[in-house]
């Protein structure tokens, strides 16, 4: 809803009043004129690029020390960034981030740490095995050469993950490590891309993030059992704990699909929920993550994306106009106008710096918008995969379906797998080498 | 770093062998550290290496989390270390109560808290403790839920006894406090009955009583109206229960006709901006339940909240008229 005070100011209100005044769409953007792409609300896509390979290729200032323990997110978040702009490394480079990632593969726990020698947790884990989607996939032009999917230690893996199972169905993110659901979705994630889910694995994963669920409809960072079936979810609704439930959730469905009468969530006050998070037009449409704080960049994505996982979860195959029940439209003009950095990258809100992981989920949270509701007679000239028409969200979009760039006057980006943020590519590549020539049974 | 000392030139440290992050080549992304960083994790990759659990681990360890809170490498490590030497946590609280503050949005600073209460087991002073970092921040969300975690886990009876006064003092430093609103919830409904509370339809009138003075004090208050949702579906009762309090946050302010004094129903403030979409949203969510001739006053409803006064989600209300005309036809 509109932000309106009631003539009652309260440190709430008045910390949303000067965010808005911060969030201003240059008046009239005239093509006339000399503005910048960004002054026209279009994605500069040089911009980010070189923001992009600047930081990937020279390297990261010394305040990002404190994504030490997150390296193998550095690596996605920018690759992934890269995907979405529809750029692919060369293969040099291609296989120093694989390598990169390997290092960091614990050899006596299993999975992935934040950097070489650090602990194995799932966090990194998720975004050590999506990068390796992106640049590892075995090259067809060089038949004899060796997939660094190859080194990815499956078993040790699956052992990890079962060492990290609590009692209530949920996981510890690391040994001795905090429970909560960004753990429970990264590794849902992983053992699916990686073939690794099985029902003893995920036995009570379900109840539990039921459990999670508020009164708001979002979604809590965990639960703690109270009792027979009773949950006490610990923190309010949250857009990225949110996303990371209901993405688990429908990883689940797709695999352990409930009876009707089974296990539900309550998809009315989680729809009311999502939708409420969008901002107004003086937020440029921006999402929030929690009810009364402000807009932040992010949330494109982690709100944004939560409506393909209700699409996948409610099985709709072309999502059309009419079926939507957000503003898409809106959010391009928060990302385009107020997440962009005049100097490249992309930002949670000015005037704050860009950083690595705004700039993806802004980008996805783009791409989100791009692919969803758009008019049925929308005509383009051209689909927005160049090159790989599977990398749609279905596989099946028709050109017709997709987003017209002449209309918003933005480049459309490559569509983004609302389960794993990966392209469509990078995910059928990876589940059909895992599923057909690499099984393992435990 | 003029002054920075390394650990080679440190006494007690020379038979620490430190480990190079990188053994070869040059990576993609690489971040660029200080030397005091470097220095202190190439030592810490060395400890841990040898498998050491020592007092030196401690200071090590302190060294890494002081200059990168996040490295949750040498939390676990120091964790392991304290319980392995027998270590006074107490003191180890006394430290974190600085860290805390210092890093407030860090996971791993209130995980290792956690951790360490689960050994100390005295929760009551924590309390007093969160009550504090909230002066920071009052909507951290680590501190509410390290908090929420603390009373359900330990469940005392003495640790609930002042949470409700506790919350209301935070809703009247800012009514719009969603975290606060959350927490009461989890205080009044999900957490189990506490003392002084058995008497549920007495807890129950109290908390629609409160809620709605909220309202009438704030109206366009997101939080105060999912909170009234919360308590309506929690207990079973219908909105249309609601619906004399509700009506008149529909209309605009010179229709407001009110001058009777009404405990169960208190009208919107007179600086209030009305009408309040939040108010026609539930009132539409009223006559959606009534089903029948009701859906299409449902559906007039939604159509002026899509057209006139929520715009912004103008798909949504579309969305919920598709939904009630499917209902009603099937």
């Amino acid at each position: 809803m509109a932000q309106i005070d009631d003539n009652y100011p309260t440190p709430t209100s008045i910390s949303q009043k000067s965010t808005i005044a911060l969030l201003v769409k240059p008046n009239p953007p005239s093509p006339s004129t000399n503005s910048t792409p960004i002054q026209s609300g279009i994605l500069d896509v040089n911009l980010h690029l070189g923001y992009l390979g600047r930081h990937l290729l020279q390297g990261l200032p010394a305040r990002y020390t404190s994504q030490d323990a997150s390296q193998p997110w550095l690596l996605f978040w920018s690759l992934q960034s890269l995907s979405l702009l529809k750029v692919e490394l060369d293969q040099g480079n291609k296989q120093k981030a694989a390598e990169a990632i390997l290092a960091m593969q614990n050899t006596t726990e299993g999975g992935f740490g934040g950097g070489p020698g650090q602990a194995a947790h799932l966090l990194p884990t998720y975004a050590a095995v999506c990068t390796l989607a992106i640049v590892g996939a075995p090259d067809p032009s060089m038949p004899n050469s060796v997939s660094p999917w190859t080194r990815i230690d499956r078993r040790a893996l699956y052992s990890l993950f079962l060492s990290l199972k609590q009692p209530d169905g949920s996981f510890r993110v690391s040994s001795n490590g905090e429970v909560d659901v960004r753990g429970v979705y990264c590794l849902l994630a992983v053992a699916k891309l990686l073939n690794l889910m099985t029902e003893k694995l995920v036995r009570g994963t379900k109840e539990w993030i039921k459990g999670c669920q508020t009164y708001e409809g979002g979604f809590a960072s965990a639960a703690l059992s109270i009792g027979e079936g009773e949950w006490a979810p610990l923190g309010e609704a949250h857009g990225g704990y949110t996303f990371c439930a209901l993405a688990a959730w429908v990883l689940l469905e797709l695999e352990y699909p409930s009876t009707s009468s089974g296990l539900q969530l309550n998809l009315k006050n989680l729809k009311r929920w999502l939708v409420h998070m969008q901002g107004g037009e003086d937020e440029l449409y921006g999402f929030r993550g929690r009810t009364n704080k402000l807009v932040d960049g992010c949330y494109s994505w982690w709100i944004g994306g939560c409506f393909q996982l209700l699409d996948k979860l409610e099985g709709r195959q072309n999502v059309q106009e009419p079926d939507c029940i957000w503003n898409p439209e809106g959010l391009q003009e928060y990302i385009l106008f107020a997440a962009q950095h005049p100097a490249g990258g992309l930002r949670d809100k000015p005037p704050k710096a860009p950083d690595m992981y705004h700039t993806l989920y802004n980008l996805a949270g783009l791409s989100a918008a791009q692919y969803t509701c758009q008019p049925a007679n929308t005509t383009s000239s051209s689909a927005p995969n160049s090159s790989a028409s599977s990398n749609s969200p279905t596989g099946s979009r028709t050109a017709s379906e997709n987003p017209s760039s002449s209309q918003t006057r933005v480049p459309t980006l490559n569509a983004t797998d609302p389960l794993f943020n990966l392209t469509r590519t990078h995910v059928d590549a990876m589940m059909s080498w895992f599923r057909e020539e690499h099984r393992q049974e435990f | 770093m003029t002054d920075y000392v390394r650990y080679v030139d440190r006494p007690g440290w020379d038979d620490v062998v430190p480990i190079e992050q990188y053994e070869n080549g040059s990576p993609l992304a690489p971040i660029f550290y200080t030397n005091e960083y470097k220095d202190v994790a190439n030592y810490f990759r060395g400890i841990v290496k040898t498998g050491e659990k020592s007092e030196r681990v401690l200071e090590l360890t302190e060294h890494i989390i002081r200059l990168n809170p996040a490295h949750y490498t040498a939390w676990q490590y120091r964790y392991e270390t304290l319980i392995a030497i027998d270590a006074d946590l107490e003191k180890e609280l006394k430290l974190m109560d600085e860290l805390a503050i210092t890093h407030l949005k860090t996971y791993q600073v209130w995980h290792h808290r956690r951790l360490l209460m689960l050994k100390i087991r005295k929760p009551i002073p924590e309390l007093r403790f969160i009550a504090k970092t909230f002066l920071v921040d009052a909507k951290n969300y680590h501190t509410w839920s390290y908090r929420q975690w603390l009373l359900a886990y330990f469940n005392d009876e003495d640790l609930w006894a002042g949470e409700l006064d506790f919350v209301e003092q935070l809703l009247y430093a800012d009514i719009r406090n969603n975290s606060a609103w959350h927490h009461r919830f989890f205080t009044v409904f999900q957490s189990g009955v506490h003392d002084g509370e058995q008497d549920r339809e007495r807890v129950l009138k109290r908390e629609l009583i409160y809620v709605k003075q909220s309202i009438s004090l704030v109206p366009n208050n997101a939080s105060a109206w999912n909170y009234l949702r919360g308590v309506l579906e929690q207990n079973s009762i219908p909105f249309s229960k609601m619906i004399t309090f509700v009506q008149p946050y529909t209309l605009p302010m010179e229709e407001q006709t009110t001058d009777l004094v009404d405990l169960d129903n208190p009208p919107p403030s007179k600086t209030a901006h009305l009408p309040c979409a939040l108010a026609i949203e539930f009132l539409a969510d009223v006559y959606e339940a009534e089903g029948g001739d009701s859906m299409l006053k449902a559906t007039e409803l939604w159509k002026s909240l899509g057209n006139e006064h929520d715009v912004a989600h103008k798909k949504y209300w579309e969305y919920r008229i598709r939904e009630g005309l499917r209902v009603l036809q099937t």
